[in-house]
């Protein structure tokens, strides 16, 4: 049964290696970015740091990401095809350092000193700005996770909008747009079927991925992120996965609320429990519809037809080389990271303990534990983290990874689909389906007593 | 008049009124450009500039979902629009040819009328302009609200959408409506063949497919 | 409608099935091997590069000229030179060569060698700066007596009857050639590394050569053996012109 037992045990240890240490050095540049530093010149400064404070907390979050980027699509590149090798029964990457572990790092210094070529009787400008359009909106469009992930962090309430989930859409529609021009600046033809591909394909699947997102956002009753992941707090029965609060009360009643609970929250009797499983079933659809609504969003396998290799050689990025496919490929990955964190927030509760604190709190030895690291040096004195970001941040980190790894798992199995296939699944299969369940969710909502 | 709004920008510290200044600027010149550039496919990507900006000031007049929509709808349907450009013309830069109009055999007054024919799309754009411009003029104010800007403005929009405004949204829909049955109906094309006896011929090859189905089975 | 559902559960089930499958192999030791640092254990009948072997008890040549494996390549890629011995009054090889570069690996003229002296053997790594260096002739092409052994072996093939009478002069010209190839006993199969590099750099390779074909061949023929090199350098230009002279004869 365990005949892989090494190369599981090489696996995890590079995914928890490197994820310790992705995030701690993010963490250590926010906060000697937003905490330290500040706090070091009022100390010396008094009141003239204050305008140096605001503008240095500002720029933290911003700075955090762009330090975040890169490793992590290192990492995940390099995860990704560690992960593959597993599945489809080969060895990964073992030849750059220890169990090829540097493999990525050796790519990037590759793509970096790449000779950078601009086609002939390509449009140059359009050419270069291409990637970058690409690239910008997955920064700046991951901004208004950063509060939601990190259970408000007094250091990224700046980021957070009334229309959270609204501008991470927006800013996720704009890449359509740079691939696109990417295809039709390049002046060679499989970049520009490549480029119509993508657009026909993002277009088609943007109608449900943002539809599914809409049913979500009418059970919490706002567009606010931080205020979806608050509403899911408490346990796995809360989270937009399971109902969006049509099981609350089923959890308020186990947590020692009794069948009065199940009143008030079930107020109609029968009708009001088969609306909740109504809701329950829509959302888990709802879900579903948004994971392949990003593959296709995101040019993910099966839905990789902008940059089939067997039928266009490599799609729009065809003729990038160096930097500017870099960006390409870093996009690529960031989007995918951007794209697990939206499910996350969205459908599983954010940084919620999937174990209800009900049945947490009376576990031996947790209290405890969570009272020790709150009353230490490290978070009282010097504010290096807080016990609820902490643990916020360590199930946000299991949750998209472990998002990550399933759609890893999904390009290891799945095969590409044909164009018409694709089409017709968008049109025919998909928006008939999310709107359906737009329409029961909009309906049962009202006999149950939901987030919203 | 120029003189004032320096002055006034200058001595505004506040950095919103900069801020709108440099997107109007940018704004105008990228719709400049869209007029000016000769490439169908380029002026179709500005153009998504200029709606960029253009969001950009709904964002400093705190219409942040004003802004969201501006750049989501656009954004996507600009990006349709150029696909469709792509397919319908040339993409390749051809010049075209310079078109020597040569009306000196006519009467001057026939000359004028020709001329403005022939510029009719300035001719147009400049009197909306001047009619808009007169009417913003001579409306002399806008309804100013002494409200403060709500932070759930997603609520008030809404709420402003299905009560006050209910019948431009209906008729919007509406059109939209009309609109997809118009492009559903393009798109379904004409049937083949509609000669005299066309629908004879049509009718047998419909058999003949009916038949060789039955013979498959 | 209900048609529509079923369909939809069906190919769902159908996807989880799937990526359960690709999940187990979770726990599957990989089927690849670290390739150039552990060699693929090959098949005995895997149809590599081909080669000619001797007898491995006497370490005479066993072609015997018939021609069979150059009529029946489809790749016309098998050439031999032979001529008729007047003293024997039977054929006699002078040359054999293979261009690997047309050779499609079809394993055909093995079948029908008589006396099992053209096999495919185990090797496969023949990868070469130029075309001309993929076209072997008789001294690439025969196997030492004990690689002979090994593939006689590993092959399960019926050993070859000695020959009664003496040796051609011509076998043992190719026997001489030989030691160029040879490697110890123990070595991985038919290793090409070094028969490809001694095409190019004969003089740095020639001591480390004889070292390894001392223990094995009588001192005249390490003497001998030195001759054929420089043909083999010069190849390209002398195939032209041997067959015409050879044809007539034959």
């Amino acid at each position: 049964m365990f005949s892989n037992g090494d190369e599981i045990f090489k696996i995890s240890r590079l995914t928890i290696v490197w994820l310790a240490g992705i995030f701690t050095i993010v963490w250590m540049v926010c906060w000697g970015l937003g905490i330290a530093l500040p706090m070091l010149l009022t100390s010396q400064l008094g009141d003239k740091a204050a305008l140096t404070n605001e503008i240095l907390r500002a720029a933290t979050p911003v700075i955090a990401i762009l330090v975040f980027i890169p490793i992590n699509a290192m990492f995940m590149v390099l995860i990704e095809r560690r992960a593959l090798a597993l599945w489809t029964v080969r060895k990964g990457p073992n030849r750059v350092g220890p169990d090829g572990n540097f493999q990525t790092a050796a790519d990037a210094v590759k793509l970096l000193l790449k000779e950078d070529i601009t086609p002939t009787g390509a449009d140059a400008v359009m050419h270069t700005f291409a990637p970058i359009l690409f690239f910008a909106p997955s920064v700046f469009g991951a901004v208004p996770l950063l509060a939601a992930v990190t259970n408000n962090h007094p250091l990224f309430h700046v980021l957070n909008l009334p229309t959270g989930i609204f501008f991470v859409l927006a800013a996720g529609a704009l890449p359509v747009v740079a691939l696109v021009m990417a295809g039709w600046a390049s002046n060679n033809k499989y970049s520009l079927v490549g480029g119509l591909r993508s657009a026909a394909q993002a277009i088609s699947y943007e109608i449900p991925l943002v539809l599914s997102l809409i049913t979500v956002c009418l059970m919490a009753g706002t567009l606010d992120l931080v205020k979806i992941t608050e509403q899911q707090a408490g346990g796995i029965l809360n989270w937009n996965l399971l109902g969006g609060g049509a099981l609350t009360g089923l959890n308020n009643a186990l947590a020692g609320g009794g069948a009065k609970a199940l009143a008030t929250s079930y107020f109609m009797g029968p009708i009001s429990y088969v609306c909740a499983g109504l809701l329950v079933i829509s959302l888990i659809i709802s879900f579903w519809l948004y994971l392949t609504g990003a593959c296709a969003e995101i040019n993910r396998i099966p839905f990789d037809l902008p940059e089939a290799e067997s039928e266009l050689v490599s799609g729009y990025n065809t003729e990038y080389s160096g930097m500017k496919f870099a960006i390409f490929f870093l996009a690529e990955f960031t989007n995918l990271f951007v794209v697990s964190s939206i499910t996350t927030v969205m459908f599983l509760g954010g940084g919620d303990n999937p174990i209800p604190p009900y049945i947490l709190n009376n576990i031996p030895g947790i209290p405890q534990m969570v009272a020790a690291i709150r009353d230490s040096y490290f978070c009282s004195t010097l504010h290096i983290i807080n016990p609820e970001t902490f643990f916020a941040t360590l199930w946000v980190i299991a949750k998209v990874y472990g998002l990550v790894i399933f759609a890893v798992l999904i390009r290891g199995t799945l095969p590409r689909f044909r164009i018409d296939q694709l089409m017709a699944f968008g049109w025919k299969r998909l928006i008939p389906l999310s709107l359906i369940v737009f329409i029961i969710v909009v309906f049962a909502r009202e006999f149950v007593i939901c987030h919203g | 008049m120029g003189q004032d709004m320096l002055s006034t920008l200058l001595s505004a510290p506040n950095v919103e009124t900069w801020a709108f200044y440099l997107l109007t600027t940018l704004s105008i010149c990228l719709a400049i450009g869209v007029l000016v550039d000769r490439v169908v496919i380029r002026s179709g990507f500005i153009l998504i500039g200029v709606f960029g900006t253009i969001s950009g000031i709904f964002l400093l007049l705190s219409a942040q979902f004003l802004a969201l929509a501006q750049i989501m709808i656009y954004a996507v349907g600009i990006t349709l629009m150029v696909v469709i450009a792509l397919m319908l013309t040339n993409p390749r830069l051809e010049r075209e040819q310079l078109i020597v109009y040569n009306d000196d055999s006519l009467p001057p007054l026939a000359k004028l009328f020709a001329s403005c024919k022939r510029n009719l799309n300035l001719w147009v754009a400049v009197l909306s302009f001047v009619t808009l411009y007169a009417a913003l003029i001579g409306e002399n104010h806008w309804p100013l609200s002494d409200q403060a800007v709500s932070q759930d403005a997603v609520q008030t929009l809404g709420e402003a959408l299905v009560t006050n405004y209910s019948i431009p949204f209906e008729f919007a829909s509406v059109l939209l409506l009309a609109a997809l049955m118009g492009a559903i109906m393009l798109a379904k094309g004409e049937p083949k063949h509609k000669v005299e006896d066309g629908d004879l011929t049509i009718v047998d090859e419909t058999k003949k497919q009916e038949n060789n189905l039955a013979l498959q089975r | 409608m209900a048609n529509l559902i079923s369909r939809a559960f069906g190919g769902l089930n159908e996807v989880r099935r799937g990526l359960a499958t690709v999940f187990k192999h979770t726990f599957r030791e990989p089927i690849t091997k670290n390739y150039p640092d552990e060699m693929p254990d090959l098949a005995p009948h895997f149809r590599g590069r081909l080669a000619l072997t001797v007898n491995p008890e006497t370490g005479d040549h066993l072609c015997i000229s018939c021609k069979q494996c150059e009529r029946v390549c489809p790749d016309k890629c098998i050439e031999i030179t032979s001529h008729k011995s007047p003293e024997t009054n039977k054929l006699e090889l002078i040359d054999f060569k293979i261009d690997h570069g047309l050779c499609m690996f079809c394993g055909l003229c093995t079948e029908v060698c008589p006396t099992l002296c053209i096999i495919n053997t185990n090797d496969f790594e023949m990868a070469d700066y130029s075309r001309e260096s993929l076209i072997y002739d008789l001294k690439k092409l025969t196997l030492s007596q004990d690689e002979s052994a090994f593939y006689f072996d590993r092959k399960e093939m019926p050993l070859p009857k000695p020959k009664p009478a003496k040796p051609a002069p011509a076998a043992a010209a190719g026997a001489a050639a030989k030691p160029a190839d040879a490697k110890p006993a123990d070595a991985k199969p038919a290793d090409a590394k070094p028969a490809d590099a001694d095409a190019k750099t004969v003089e740095v390779k020639k001591p480390e050569i004889k070292d390894d074909a001392k223990p094995e061949v009588k001192t005249e023929e390490a003497k001998a053996d030195a001759k054929p090199e420089p043909k083999a350098e010069t190849k390209p230009e002398a195939k032209t012109d041997e067959p015409k002279a050879d044809e007539p004869k034959a």
